[in-house]
């Protein structure tokens, strides 16, 4: 975050050497304060250090969802060797949920915070967006790797219904896949 | 209780005084070589029934997005004498920064000739004087009459019914005001304990005098200035409220429903989505994903509304949601959801799966291509032509003004209200067509006039066994759409429980006829911030004989009737015996 009061600062600082410096020479071409210069350079490695940021941390929400998914993956396996039915369930919908996670890059919290980023007008890839590659907000995920996780998620949650060794496999296989494809190489 | 009689043979006599005879008998003899009746035939009686006064609707341009949002409508019986009554929320009028008028709310109590006469002073249901958004009808405290909540730009209002023609605003005194953008409002048992709980949709933080300060900013397509928003304003969170023994505490983060990620809130619904015996909730919402909160049959939730894939449409987008419509449209016993969307969308329908999930069916049924340019808002499935299968109106009606001027980009800022026909059975597999069919065209004069429609609500008015549709719109009186269609046969069911609440929400009735098994249940929201008619309807085409009534309610018993002849209101109440031995054991152990 930028502080205000250091913008402030250089603002005012910029304006007073600007006023002794027209006072005390002959009118020259006119030109913007070194100091204001050197004070709008910092910001803008602020701003894109800020746009890096947001992508480190987006594709940081991705890796935890995803390791939560692994982590119920496995629940579900050892549950579905040891016959236990509900414990299944319970892990194969949470990975449900995660897989949806990960497709709507977080959950509803986090969902809210890219809404408020919106508001602002802040869109991280607004060329990926006219594109149609991308939605609104998003960092990460495309339309078409949202799409195909949709899809897993809501597998594996009807798959929770009724659990089956041989189906979760084939689910997590996909979600594997497009994760591997398109998320986890992403910089 | 009052006698809520089967009374069709009556209303239709006096529906022939009231409108020329047009209903006397319900389907008089065709004249030889006369054309057969239209199946689908609507026509305007709002303003010789007696519905006039004016819906406002702030600006006549429409600077802030509260200027184009309406109101709802609901059908009730409030002073419980079995003939359906109306109530239409109004808004207020500005000029510029200056509020001209506060829209009063309307209580029109239907005579036996089936005219309305205003009673909101008498009833003492104005409003308050708030900007009103919409109306649940419920009742919320157990004493058998119908109580009456407002949503509003503003501080809400609950109207409890005192029995005796009058109300009073005990809103204050319950905490139910939650001041804000309220629209949508849900009564519903989410605990089992017996009592009404709540769900409030909110829709953007914003303050009045943001709305009186409002500009047109937003570009559309570079042509024209319009109201900006939604994106760019800020969401207010949905609250949830449970009811303990008629007082409501403020459960939303204990329930599992705080609202995260802040939705648009527009539209809900309480329906036992996953069929296990608990009603869950949907929540429409405008520009934002969906949400699906699944009951855990202890009045906790949990949001699913993604990996139950009715969270976005078939694409994977959030679509600009405004209201929805539920039932089974294709007959396979699962609640199916119809969303309704912003213009040059599909408005999607969701065919259930089962156990809660859905599938975007929207291109292969038909209907999403049907109103892609309209833009949607209340909407009902119901059986308008009484042929077993349930159809589609849809209230529609664009929010800025100013596209008049470019007519041939997307059309109209008033737009007709749309009908589906649902031809369930009619169309041969694998021929090409699609289950439902655009019929707007000739479904008569009611449905000619454009409007900017918004809220609806579907109920047999007049008794006579065609469902009737009541709609607001923007700047203008409401719309009652008289059903003069030749249908087939019918039945209405009206579900009671002496000495319990007078709208048993979530009691489902499911009848067999004809070799088709139908189920409707007592609705809390659906459409666009509307209530329907509480009774539940259903056409049997043909068939003259019901084989079985099966009435499950809210605790879990049952009961059934069975040889139920057709063309009348069969009021069940829940102490029935049925005729094979009592009510029958709950259908699930624990939870009642």
């Amino acid at each position: 975050m930028i502080r205000r009061g250091a913008v402030r600062g250089a603002a005012v600082l910029g304006v007073v050497l600007f006023i002794a410096s027209d006072a005390s020479t002959q009118p020259r071409t006119p030109a913007t304060p070194a100091e204001m210069v050197a004070t709008y350079d910092a910001l803008a490695d602020t701003i894109l250090a800020a746009n890096k940021a947001e992508r480190k941390l987006v594709l940081s929400i991705l890796s935890a969802t995803y390791g939560h998914a692994q982590a119920e993956a496995a629940r579900a396996r050892q549950a579905l060797k040891a016959n236990d039915a509900a414990a299944a369930t319970a892990a194969i919908e949470n990975l449900a949920t995660a897989v949806g996670q990960i497709a709507t890059e977080g959950d509803n919290a986090v969902a809210g915070i890219r809404k408020r980023l919106l508001e602002g007008g802040h869109h991280a890839n607004s060329e990926g967006e006219a594109q149609g590659v991308y939605e609104e907000g998003y960092v990460i995920v495309t339309k078409a790797t949202k799409k195909e996780l949709l899809d897993s998620s809501q597998a594996l949650a009807r798959l929770a219904r009724a659990p089956k060794a041989e189906a979760l496999e084939a689910e997590w296989k996909k979600v594997e896949a497009a994760w591997t494809k398109n998320i986890a190489g992403a910089k | 209780m009052p006698p809520r009689i089967c009374r069709a043979a009556r209303a239709c006599a006096l529906l022939a005084l009231t409108f020329g005879g047009a209903c006397a008998p319900r389907h008089p003899p065709a004249a030889p070589n006369a054309a057969p009746a239209p199946a689908f035939r609507f026509v305007d009686v709002a303003a010789r029934a007696g519905l006039g006064r004016v819906i406002l609707a702030g600006r006549p341009e429409k600077d802030h997005v509260l200027d184009s949002a309406g109101t709802g409508v609901a059908f009730l019986d409030f002073d419980r004498d079995g003939r359906l009554d109306a109530y239409v929320v109004n808004a207020w009028s500005l000029d510029g920064a200056t509020v001209t008028a506060r829209g009063r709310n309307a209580l029109y109590r239907q005579r036996a000739d089936h005219t309305f006469e205003d009673v909101t002073d008498a009833a003492g249901v104005g409003g308050e004087g708030e900007w009103g958004a919409g109306v649940a009808v419920a009742d919320y405290d157990n004493d058998g009459w119908a109580d009456i909540f407002v949503t509003t730009f503003g501080r809400n209002v609950l109207y409890r019914n005192l029995g005796d023609g009058r109300f009073t605003n005990v809103a204050p005194a319950l905490g139910l005001e939650t001041p804000g953008w309220n629209t949508a409002a849900v009564f519903f048992d989410a605990d089992g304990d017996g009592w009404l709980d709540l769900y409030i949709a909110q829709y953007i933080d914003c303050t009045l005098e943001d709305v009186l300060k409002a500009e047109r900013t937003l570009s559309w397509r570079g042509l024209e200035k319009v109201a900006f928003g939604p994106f760019g304003l800020k969401g207010a969170p949905d609250r949830f409220f449970r009811n303990v023994a008629g007082r409501f505490v403020d459960a939303t983060d204990e329930a599992g429903m705080k609202d995260l990620a802040l939705g648009f809130g527009f539209a809900a619904r309480a329906a036992d989505f996953d069929d296990d015996g608990d009603l869950d909730l949907y929540v429409a919402n405008d520009s934002d994903p969906n949400y699906l909160y699944r009951n855990d049959g202890t009045g906790h939730f949990r949001e699913v509304g993604v990996m139950s894939l009715c969270a976005f449409d078939g694409k994977g987008a959030a679509q600009a949601s405004m209201g929805l419509a539920t039932g089974d449209v294709d007959g396979d016993g699962i609640l199916d959801l119809f969303v309704s969307n912003f213009s040059e969308d599909f408005k999607t329908l969701y065919k259930g799966l089962g156990d809660g999930f859905f599938s975007d069916v929207s291109a292969e049924t038909g209907v999403g291509p049907a109103v892609y340019r309209q833009l949607s808002w209340g909407a009902a499935l119901a059986d308008f032509d009484n042929d077993a299968d349930l159809d589609l109106v849809i209230a529609n009606g664009h929010i800025y003004p100013q596209i008049d001027r470019h007519p041939e980009i997307i059309g109209t800022y008033r737009q007709r209200a749309s009908l589906l026909e649902n031809r369930r059975g009619q169309v041969p597999a694998g021929a090409g067509e699609t289950l439902f069919r655009d019929v707007t065209a000739e479904a008569g004069p009611g449905f000619d006039v454009a409007r900017a429609h918004r809220g609806l609500a579907v109920g047999d008015f007049d008794d006579d066994g065609r469902l009737d549709i009541l709609m607001s719109a923007l700047d203008g009186p409401p719309v009652l759409l008289r059903n003069e269609g030749a249908s087939g046969a019918w039945l209405t069911v009206a579900c009671e429980i002496p000495g319990g609440t007078a709208v048993p929400v979530g009691t489902k009735v499911t009848i067999t006829a004809g070799g088709r098994r139908q189920t409707r249940d007592v609705a809390s929201g659906d459409s666009y911030v509307s209530t329907h008619d509480p009774r539940l309807h259903f056409g049997l085409g043909r068939t003259e004989m019901v084989d079985e009534v099966l009435v499950q309610w809210p605790d879990g018993t049952r009961t059934l009737r069975t040889n139920v002849r057709a063309r009348q209101i069969l009021v069940v109440r829940k102490e029935e015996k049925s005729p094979t031995g009592g009510p029958l054991e709950p259908t699930r152990s624990g939870r009642h």
